[in-house]
């Protein structure tokens, strides 16, 4: 092929955020939020998470949320409730 | 279509060389005019009209009447035709073809007649005798000149003659025009291919397709998928998810290129990707899934005969071009624009082949019954596209039942088997009745209805048997059953492990469309995934072009 082909690009043509994991803390410190994404039997695993975790830390603030649906992105006031609330995360997926 | 401009129209400015590196400017039309005719030098029509203009040239060119050729060939083809006619007037050399693309006329020779601010008087191409005639009359009345004797009636001039394809439509020279006219139109950022490297390969080392080869998306491609509908280029069709980002018209138009669609296939993709991207459809949940869903296309009405949507034998299968593309064009979309890859977002356990593409038509004329879109608000004449999150087809075999009742019980046994046979109160279903069992439905009388109610009535088993339990752990979880149906402790009374429970939730989840071959009693049925408002429900658009 002699002459260069021009093209046009597919993509949105917008960079990617780029994201980094939030630093990890050295130990666990409240408030922790265990999110429930709304699989079947989420709630089975979380509960026993939370028992491990309050056997083992008593005075760990634990928060309980729950997204709508397992099908669907966070809702954004629930990404809120997380940032303003939590200092850590644990997501459970079930089925 | 010809665009020669007509009587009353301002004809386009132009400045060209000529062969001996003057220039010919046309910006201000001198009173009383200007005579353009555009030629080639191997064209019959053109000899034919040369010898004319030349007479014309000499009864009007005393009055002031300028005369400019303007020739489609290079310097010495140009001079080859000048000097069969003894042309000496101006003559334009129009090699690039940019000026008779900007007159628009399909055959050569073409004559425009233009008066002061290049305001056209006469226009036509090919020969016409009246059409001469016309122009000359014109021409003498803007001279204030005697009507010269040029077409009389011993003349021997032929009454039409067509003329000769003007080399702006050489196929080559077409599309390259096309990008000059058209290209300010795209904004979409231009890539160059490196020289030596083989286009397909390119592509296909961005990552910028399916793991087949996609079609290198070139402006005169896109440029020519656009022609396929009038939507502006800049239109926004939809917020394409996982990123959400907006997909124009043109990168629409991009991705159809990329997946092999003609331009009449457009509008369909557009409205599919309409469709797929409404909360309702929840397409971030069916392509981040784990499950197998994937956007199964349906297209109903006119336009499935009009750009030949398979709806016959092995609809689901290869070898038709609209049922290939445009499923492909949508997944090329997500991929691309919305940034949606499988292993990254689309997290499905096993996929399936219809993740490359899904879409088939209804065959509307073999059913018993109204359409899928007549179901669902739409008029027969109005052509649409229904998204439905689907697995792969399985299935339904039945050649021995000759009643509905029986083959309604098929169905429905077949169909208890999505997903898990034990999980019940299900979502929406896709059931494609093939045209033999729906002959048999025909012949009894049987209604959509009456089918959605045999299917419910065969699946519907105590809630008991559902259930979870040592035999098989999976089952129908009481999660998801009605507040009134559980006791205290949230596990179902013991009227509610009585009740029977069909397999469907509601039975409008369960979709009805014709459409297969007319030998084999056959039908298929393809799964949901998780549905209702939670999940994704189907969604019909209607397509405009």
């Amino acid at each position: 092929m002699s002459e260069s082909l021009v093209i046009l690009d597919p993509t949105a043509e917008q960079e990617p955020i780029g994201r980094h994991p939030a630093t990890r803390p050295d130990q666990l410190t409240g408030p922790l939020g265990l999110i429930d994404i709304a699989k079947p039997r989420g709630d089975v695993f979380l509960n026993e998470v939370e028992r491990l975790l309050r056997a083992d830390l008593p005075d760990l603030e634990i928060i309980r949320l729950r997204k709508p649906t397992y099908t669907k992105p966070s809702p954004s006031d629930l990404r809120a409730e997380v940032a303003s609330r939590c200092r850590a995360v644990i997501q459970a997926l079930a089925d | 279509m010809s665009r020669l401009p007509a009587a009353g129209s301002t004809a386009p400015a132009f400045s060209l060389g000529d062969r001996t590196g003057g220039q010919i400017d046309l910006i201000e039309v001198a009173a009383p005019g200007t005579l353009l005719f555009f030629f080639k030098h191997d064209c019959d029509t053109c000899d034919l009209t040369a010898p004319l203009v030349v007479r014309l040239q000499d009864a009007l060119a005393p009055s002031g009447l300028r005369f400019v050729g303007v020739s489609q060939d290079d310097p010495s083809h140009t001079t080859v035709f000048v000097d069969r006619h003894q042309l000496n007037f101006s003559i334009a050399l129009d090699s690039e073809l940019h000026v008779s693309d900007d007159y628009g006329f399909d055959a050569v020779p073409a004559l425009v007649l233009l008066g002061p601010d290049r305001q056209v008087l006469a226009s036509y191409e090919g020969f016409a005798r009246t059409d001469l005639a016309g122009l000359i009359e014109f021409a003498a009345e803007q001279c204030g000149a005697e009507t010269p004797p040029i077409v009389t009636e011993s003349d021997g001039l032929p009454k039409m003659r067509p003329g000769c394809g003007s080399k702006a439509h050489n196929p080559d020279v077409a599309q390259r025009l096309a990008v000059r006219r058209g290209a300010a139109v795209l904004s979409a950022r231009r890539v160059r291919v490196p020289v030596d490297d083989d286009p397909f390969e390119f592509l296909a080392a961005q990552g910028l397709g399916d793991g087949l080869p996609v079609v290198p998306p070139t402006e005169e491609r896109v440029l020519r998928m656009l022609e396929g509908t009038s939507r502006s280029p800049s239109d926004v069709v939809a917020h394409i998810p996982p990123n959400l980002t907006p997909a124009t018209v043109e990168k629409v138009a991009i991705n159809a290129v990329m997946a092999g669609c003609l331009p009449e296939y457009l509008p369909v993709v557009i409205a599919a990707a309409e469709a797929a991207c409404t909360d309702e459809f929840n397409l971030h949940g069916v392509l981040a899934t784990t499950y197998f869903a994937t956007p199964v296309i349906v297209v109903n009405g006119p336009i499935r005969d009009e750009i030949d949507v398979n709806c016959g034998r092995n609809m689901f299968g290869q070898g038709f071009r609209a049922n290939a593309t445009i499923g492909r064009a949508l997944q090329l979309l997500v991929r691309n624009v919305g940034g949606g890859r499988p292993g990254d977002v689309d997290m499905s356990t096993l996929g399936q082949p219809g993740k490359f593409t899904c879409c088939v038509g209804e065959r509307e004329d073999l059913s018993p019954w109204e359409p899928l879109h007549v179901e669902r608000g739409f008029s027969p004449e109005t052509s649409t596209v229904t998204v439905f999150a689907g697995e792969a087809p399985r299935a339904i075999r039945d050649q021995l039942s000759r009643s509905a009742r029986s083959l309604g019980a098929s169905m429905g046994w077949c169909l208890e088997t999505m997903a898990h046979p034990k999980l019940h109160r299900m979502g929406e279903v896709l059931l494609v009745v093939s045209p033999e069992h729906a002959r048999t439905f025909k012949a009894d009388g049987y209604s959509k209805a009456d089918l959605r109610a045999r299917i419910q009535e065969v699946t519907a088993r105590p809630l008991r048997d559902l259930l979870p339990n040592d035999e098989c752990q999976k089952g129908t979880v009481p999660v998801g059953l009605p507040p009134d149906w559980k006791g205290p402790d949230g596990q179902p009374t013991e009227e509610a492990l009585a009740r029977p429970v069909p397999k469907f939730k509601q039975s409008s989840d369960i979709l009805i469309m014709v459409g297969g071959g007319t030998a084999g009693k056959f039908s298929a049925f393809l799964g949901g995934w998780a549905s209702g408002t939670m999940g994704s429900m189907a969604v019909t658009r209607e397509i405009c072009r």
